[in-house]
């Protein structure tokens, strides 16, 4: 049988702005390990803030729109990716990579 | 002006070979055909730590989840979805040299192929790759461009980036050298930098920057179906 997200998320009480705020702990993480390139700090620093405004506006505009548990799944699978990335270089380049695949999740243009 | 094959020296003959290998040219088919999420995903999986498809496929559920099969466009056929994965877990299984040269070849052979598709372009003939340009009475650049179009009226130079780091000082003041140069012996000459990454990371990055810029095409990974167009001439879009 099909899923049907929003009776998911009426029965779970998921709604975009939790599956935002999961993600949010491992992309500051993810900030972490790429400011270990001491000369791309502040590079890093308005990437992530540049990204972060863009995942704000989802927030405010959609925060408080049901969502399915796949979209939970997408976030904890999301973060584990992250997590696992040990070279800074290739966390630099996450920091852009990161979002971009949390928001074609939540079915948002990057 | 004019085009020249950039001199074989040891690092273009490696990188040739690179370019060479099936990878890379069925990679950069799926991708010209692909849609905006699809080439998101990609970028991220050749350049992720996973190589395990479900792991990806979780993370992309408008690709791969129920919400696919009603989307229009290549984004909602999930044959294709899963042949750009595996395409570009294919590459992320390499080394981790060698998947760096291998993503740079793939961005490139996409762009070629794009910019092939344009009108006017007068077939692949009129699309080159690692090509030098000439002016008279200036030292030529060390660095090949990535593509150029050769066709008359309507030439280009394109040079290609992985993501938004990659764009410098240098990178954008050859470009602009070469458009000023061009302009002096009254050929319009269309300068692009492509870079397989989103809009947002390009401008922090070019927000750092002061090399002039305003002359230069930008077309990040929104916008690379914009390489099949028509040639748009002139000011940073």
């Amino acid at each position: 049988m099909a899923l049907d997200p929003a009776r998911d998320a009426r029965l779970t009480g998921l709604t975009i702005a939790a599956v935002l705020d999961a993600a949010r702990p491992a992309y500051d993480r993810l900030l972490e390990r790429a400011e270990e390139v001491e000369d791309e700090w502040s590079y890093d620093n308005d990437l992530a803030e540049a990204w972060r405004t863009r995942l704000d506006e989802v927030d405010t505009a959609r925060g408080g729109d049901p969502a399915g548990p796949e979209l939970m799944a997408a976030v904890d699978a999301l973060g584990r990716e992250a997590d696992a990335i040990d070279d800074p270089h290739r966390a630099i380049d996450w920091l852009s990579t990161f979002p971009q695949l949390l928001l074609v999740a939540l079915g948002e243009r990057p | 002006m004019r085009f020249q094959d950039a001199a074989p020296d040891a690092r273009a003959v490696v990188y040739a070979g690179i370019q060479a290998e099936p990878l890379v040219a069925r990679a950069a088919a799926l991708l010209a055909d692909a849609g905006p999420d699809q080439r998101v995903l990609a970028r991220a999986a050749m350049n992720g730590m996973s190589t395990d498809a479900a792991t990806w496929q979780a993370m992309a559920p408008t690709l791969f989840g129920d919400a696919a099969a009603g989307r229009p466009g290549p984004d909602g056929d999930r044959a294709r979805s899963e042949a750009i994965l595996a395409a570009a877990l294919e590459v992320a299984e390499r080394g981790e040299q060698v998947r760096s040269q291998v993503r740079g070849a793939i961005v490139e052979s996409l762009t070629a192929i794009l910019a092939a598709r344009r009108r006017g372009a007068t077939g692949d003939s009129a699309i080159r790759r690692e090509r030098r340009i000439l002016f008279d009475g200036v030292r030529a650049e060390i660095h090949p461009y990535d593509v150029t179009v050769e066709t008359p009226g309507a030439e280009e130079a394109l040079d290609c980036k992985w993501g938004a780091r990659g764009i410098s000082a240098d990178v954008l003041h050859q470009l602009d050298d070469a458009r000023t140069h061009a302009a002096d012996e009254d050929v319009d000459l269309t300068v692009t930098l492509v870079v397989f990454d989103a809009r947002r990371s390009c401008d922090v990055r070019l927000a750092r920057e002061t090399a002039p810029r305003s002359a230069t095409r930008f077309v990040t990974i929104e916008t690379l179906d914009d390489l099949a167009g028509d040639r748009i001439a002139g000011a940073e879009r």
